[in-house]
């Protein structure tokens, strides 16, 4: 199979399956929906049919897409940004300082919300978004730049935080409960306000990312390279940071911690269609939000309790990630 | 120098308003509105007068969220906790419960009530599915869950887990009034001071406070801390928990603090005998604890967790329990 057709094999598989995803999405759950209520939504509209359908699972899927997306998009740009197919929205830190400011909020009972945010998330944004531009900040000071410099801040200011958040978990037992839903990650409160507070950052982050793609696979061939083609190098690498971070943060903001997705998803993509960074970042924000689509699916619908998606993430993703990864070798 | 595109602060603030809109079209104009009057709990019952007003009163719940008192007695109640259900069912109203959590399986009856999930994990499609017209909520539950509640216009009421006995009776009053059997609440909270007073005569003017652990059921030395209601449940049986001082709802104690605190009386709350037997056999044969007190003298005692670990009305009959066990002189010499 040529890269060519398998693009298209590629563009096609995932437009269907999301789209199947979503009409799954808006069937399936604890109360039983037969398809003939999704004809009867709009020629009679009752209020629970409504609620369960419109207000619930519909909103549920398109912000589990979203994030996805986010989160994908966001790994996409890590790798390519360190060269390094190990990077993810996670290793420098995102997922350590936003869990540190959920697991704060729900200790000291702080609930006030705002922007569509919950407390909890509201913090988790902040800490998250904060933790990173300290590692930046931190790694950055000297006007040089170093990959390894980064990651490695990255991951130790990471274990502080976390090392902070057992610390807060164990004072306050009683809030452990509800600090699992963050740290494993959870679409269960899904709400459209939540919707429209990510949507348009993603979509912004998306369509810059596809901008300056031509910078990103200028930066494959080496800092000065690119310099030397015309590529204002170092305020490309600010902008790059900047949405990776904002896009990993909001995306845990909203639902917690979902590991895997950011650093598989562009994985996949990469070998199905090739490394060209605007294909690479519209497929990725596709795939991603398809992936964690179909992975709510089964978080809500495989057991009578609900399981926390982050579980599921990894557990399905793996596997299938092993397979491309020898398949090619 | 640079295209404009990558200049980071290049139409930001503009373009973070703009971001902005959609959130603002989705939030809610007043999240958690006060009511200037109506905040203070509604605790003493209300005068008949009161309640045969027609226009539609309007309470606050423990979150000081307002809540339009219904006309009469909610059809279909969703009840998020065990202690609530078990209220429910005290004030006759067990036939209206229409969903309820896993954990509620007192009384019997209420086994039967459709599962809505757990206490930290209700699954909210199908509390949405039941279309209540009451959801009673506790602080247990999280509350971006309750909030979820809310914007699906669910009548959502919000009880504070009591931390003492006698945040019971306004519970169950609260309970009444917000399904209006405020009568059948002020009887059944009016039953349950008696008893608690008869308790409270029988303990009058004692000599001396013995000691008590409390070792919850389970793995470790798990007690109550002070900010328990166990603490306060001991306290009031005339005993004293040598956990008291620590800040905490549930404390995992150390060994040698048991060795020390030498305590007269050792409760274990356990969910059936031979729990209990197993959990006794394992405090004993710890190394040291032969020279406790309780352990000496054989006071150790099986409370019943599933009564004593929910916030409701059997709680009363635990307290009359503990407090016939640490002073069996006080009550005719039974244990």
């Amino acid at each position: 199979m040529s890269l060519r057709s398998g693009r298209r094999v590629f563009w096609a598989a995932a437009l269907l399956l999301g789209a199947a995803g979503l009409l799954l999405s808006l069937l399936t759950g604890p109360v039983r929906t037969p398809i003939g209520d999704l004809a009867r939504l709009f020629r009679d509209p009752d209020p629970v049919r409504w609620a369960i359908i419109v207000d619930l699972r519909l909103s549920r899927a398109v912000l589990a897409f979203l994030v996805g997306a986010a989160l994908s998009l966001s790994g996409a740009i890590l790798q390519g940004y360190f060269r390094n197919p190990m990077a993810d929205p996670f290793v420098v830190g995102v997922s350590s300082g936003a869990s540190l400011g959920a697991v704060l909020a729900t200790a000291l009972g702080f609930e006030a919300a705002a922007f569509g945010f919950s407390g909890p998330g509201l913090l988790a944004f902040a800490s998250g978004l904060g933790l990173v531009m300290f590692v930046y900040a931190l790694s950055l000071r000297r006007g040089g730049f170093k990959v390894e410099t980064l990651l490695l801040t990255g991951i130790a200011a990471g274990a502080l935080a976390s090392a902070l958040t057992s610390f807060f978990l164990f004072m306050r037992s009683d809030s452990y409960d509800q600090a699992v839903f963050w740290l494993l990650g959870s679409f269960q409160l899904a709400d459209w306000g939540q919707v429209a507070t990510i949507a348009p950052w993603v979509v912004l982050c998306l369509l810059a990312a596809v901008w300056l793609a031509r910078d990103m696979d200028l930066l494959a061939l080496g800092d000065d390279t690119a310099q030397a083609l015309g590529s204002p190098v170092r305020r490309v690498r600010m902008a790059f940071l900047a949405m990776s971070a904002l896009l990993a943060a909001l995306a845990v903001a909203v639902s917690g911690i979902i590991g895997f997705v950011g650093l598989v998803v562009p994985h996949w993509v990469r070998i199905l269609i090739g490394p060209g960074h605007r294909r690479l970042f519209i497929a990725s924000a596709l795939a991603g939000g398809t992936f964690l689509l179909y992975c709510d699916l089964i978080a809500r619908n495989l057991l009578p309790a609900e399981l926390p998606i982050g579980v599921i993430t990894a557990a399905v993703g793996a596997p299938f990630f092993l397979y491309l990864l020898h398949k090619k070798r | 120098m640079y295209p404009w595109y990558v200049s980071p602060f290049f139409g930001g603030l503009v373009l973070f308003m703009l971001l902005q809109l959609p959130a603002g079209l989705f939030s809610d104009e007043d999240p958690r509105g006060h009511i200037p009057g109506v905040h203070a709990p509604i605790c003493s019952a209300p005068s008949p007068d009161v309640r045969d007003l027609q226009s539609p009163q309007v309470v606050a719940d423990d979150l000081g969220h307002p809540f339009p008192l219904p006309a009469e007695t909610p059809r279909k109640i969703v009840s998020m906790a065990p202690n609530i259900t078990e209220i429910l069912f005290a004030l006759g109203l067990g036939g209206r419960v229409a969903g309820a959590t896993r954990f509620c399986d007192w009384p019997e009856e209420a086994k039967a009530i459709p599962r809505i999930g757990g206490l930290v994990d209700p699954n909210v499609e199908v509390i949405r599915s039941l279309d209540p017209d009451l959801v009673i909520a506790f602080r247990g539950n999280p509350l971006r869950l309750v909030e979820r509640l809310r914007k699906l216009d669910l009548a959502v009421f919000v009880l504070d887990i009591g931390r003492r006995i006698d945040d019971l009776f306004p519970l169950i009053e609260r309970i009444g009034r917000i399904t209006r059997t405020e009568d059948r609440a002020a009887a059944l909270a009016g039953a349950l001071r008696r008893r608690l007073r008869t308790a409270d005569e029988a303990l009058r003017e004692l000599p001396s406070k013995p000691s008590v652990f409390v070792l919850l059921y389970g793995q470790g030395l798990w007690t109550c801390g002070g900010e328990s209601y166990v603490d306060d449940l001991i306290a009031r049986a005339g005993g004293r928990n040598v956990a008291a001082a620590m800040p905490k709802k549930w404390v995992l104690y150390k060994r040698e603090a048991i060795i020390e605190d030498d305590p007269d009386v050792i409760f274990i709350l356990a969910r059936s005998t031979a729990d209990f037997t197993a959990g006794r056999d394992r405090l004993v044969k710890m190394p040291g604890l032969s020279s406790v007190k309780a352990v000496k003298a054989g006071r150790i005692f099986e409370i019943d967790e599933n009564a004593a670990s929910r916030f409701g009305p059997r709680l009363v009959e635990v307290l009359v329990r503990m407090a016939a066990l640490v002073h069996p002189e006080r009550f005719g010499g039974a244990a």
